[in-house]
């Protein structure tokens, strides 16, 4: 007579179910998913953009300190999508571990090392019982000195991976079936056309036209290396850009 | 590590003297992507599939095959975020082997301490075993040499064995075209069409990988356009 299910904690802690499988981890990426926002990351020739949606639930919260984008060091950026709280811990041990890295080997640390170092401690908290794992999706972003812009995006389960265009969050599946059909034929996008094909898919996914100050824009361009959130003038010109050309 | 509230063990027996966890860690391997290898008379061949989420994902940033020392290469089926804790630790290994003894590690010692931390996480408290099977393929002074490495750290020699979905039909196809005086030019094809015959989709260079190492002792993983040179020797 087999135990079957291991005693009904496969679902507490991270422990295989019968059909190989860790609930905690299932469970986490539906909580990224319960957060309610959806986001989105377009990789161009020479600028990768990140964008996502800022809800501010009540109009007495200062919006400034509603953020879902974190400068890791001057050239990184991520983009956290899920529980607010987690996000915030995965950013305070990201920017320690890459100012560590450039004190330890005297050159900033590349995207794929940050992506990767985040990947492997979601990787320790899907195997070790005392920690459950973040219910977040880490999106990086920088431009390499050997590759050029990247964008990596890191989930619960510990996977990672560069991507030429990505999605997290509510409406994750929407917005990845409608930037898989923008990109399909490799196109090499400009700044412009970066940030836009960006936007106009979250609106797209969302079917909402969005004000300025109702989403976050994050961008990394070869020309000008450094982390930067676009400002609400900025972000402005885009929304016009892109509803002149619709 | 801060699990003192688990020091007890997650692996434990059931009733009837089974390992259910462990059980449950080969059923999480078999639901993963078909992987394989074949010992041929003057090296060793590896591969796997690389079916990627979406065709948004740059496959460049995606390498499964890696290798542990510029002798030995590993592949797995099953989770890849454990299979990076375990290349992480054998390399970490093989490295502290070589300090101590100033030559590079033999392929059995080096499989035989990756098997040992796969087993210490299934006795060990407040965690789970690994998700993986691994293939360690390596070239020393025993000549060519392939193992397969299981979650319960269990380890054997092989001639050519598969892993992942595939695995009944793999190995049945491995069974009916091995000899034992194979070169590696013949064990790539059989590898390629081993793969080939469970494989959804279009074969190309893009979707799987192979690594190889034949009797100069370097591993190497092949790029994309020598897979399909290959490809194209085997239409």
């Amino acid at each position: 007579m087999s135990r079957g299910s291991g005693g009904g904690y496969d679902r507490h802690i991270t422990i295989f179910s019968p059909e190989g499988r860790l609930f905690q981890v299932e469970y986490a990426f539906k909580a990224v998913k319960a957060a309610g926002i959806t986001s989105i990351g377009v990789r161009g020739k020479d600028s990768v953009c990140v964008v996502t949606q800022k809800k501010v639930p009540d109009k007495l919260l200062d919006q400034t300190s509603v953020t879902h984008l974190f400068p890791i060091t001057k050239y990184l950026g991520l983009l956290a999508t899920g529980m607010t709280a987690d996000a915030r811990t995965l950013v305070q041990q990201a920017r320690n571990e890459a100012a560590e890295f450039r004190f330890r080997y005297g050159y900033e640390m590349p995207v794929d090392v940050l992506a990767k170092w985040i990947a492997d401690k979601s990787q320790i908290y899907t195997q070790h019982a005392y920690m459950r794992p973040l219910g977040v999706v880490a999106m990086v972003l920088g431009i390499d000195e050997e590759f050029g812009p990247r964008l990596y995006k890191c989930d619960p389960a510990g996977h990672f991976f560069g991507h030429k265009a990505t999605s997290a969050g509510s409406k994750e599946q929407e917005a990845i079936n409608f930037l898989e059909k923008k990109m399909k034929n490799d196109p090499a996008f400009s700044y412009d056309e970066t940030v836009q094909t960006a936007i106009s898919a979250l609106q797209s996914v969302l079917q909402e036209d969005f004000k300025a100050n109702e989403i976050e824009v994050g961008v990394v361009r070869n020309d000008n290396p450094v982390f930067r959130v676009l400002s609400t003038e900025e972000i402005d010109e885009h929304l016009t850009a892109i509803s002149e050309r619709d | 590590m801060g699990d003192s509230q688990y020091s007890f063990s997650l692996t434990t027996f059931s009733p009837s003297g089974k390992l259910v966890q462990i059980e449950h860690a080969l059923t999480a391997v078999g639901s993963g992507q078909t992987s394989l290898g074949i010992k041929a008379s003057n090296g060793v061949v590896i591969a796997t599939e690389k079916k990627l989420p979406s065709i948004l994902v740059d496959e460049s940033s995606v390498q499964k095959i890696q290798c542990l020392t510029p002798n030995i290469g590993v592949v797995y089926s099953g989770m890849g975020p454990d299979f990076r804790v375990l290349v992480r630790k054998s390399r970490k290994q093989a490295e502290q082997y070589h300090r101590l003894y100033k030559e590079p590690i033999p392929v059995t010692q080096l499989v035989r301490e990756t098997a040992a931390v796969m087993q210490e996480f299934t006795q060990s408290g407040g965690v789970r075993p690994f998700g993986v099977s691994l293939l360690v393929a390596g070239y020393d002074d025993n000549g060519p040499q392939l193992y397969q490495v299981d979650p319960s750290g269990s380890y054997f020699s092989w001639k050519a064995s598969a892993m992942g979905k595939n695995v009944s039909n793999a190995k049945t196809f491995l069974e009916k075209r091995y000899t034992d005086d194979m070169e590696l030019d013949d064990a790539v094809h059989t590898a390629i069409l081993t793969l080939k015959e469970g494989f959804e989709g279009q074969i190309s260079g893009k979707n799987i990988e192979i690594g190889i190492i034949d009797s100069d002792k370097k591993f190497r993983v092949l790029t994309p356009a020598e897979i399909d040179d290959y490809l194209a020797e085997v239409e």
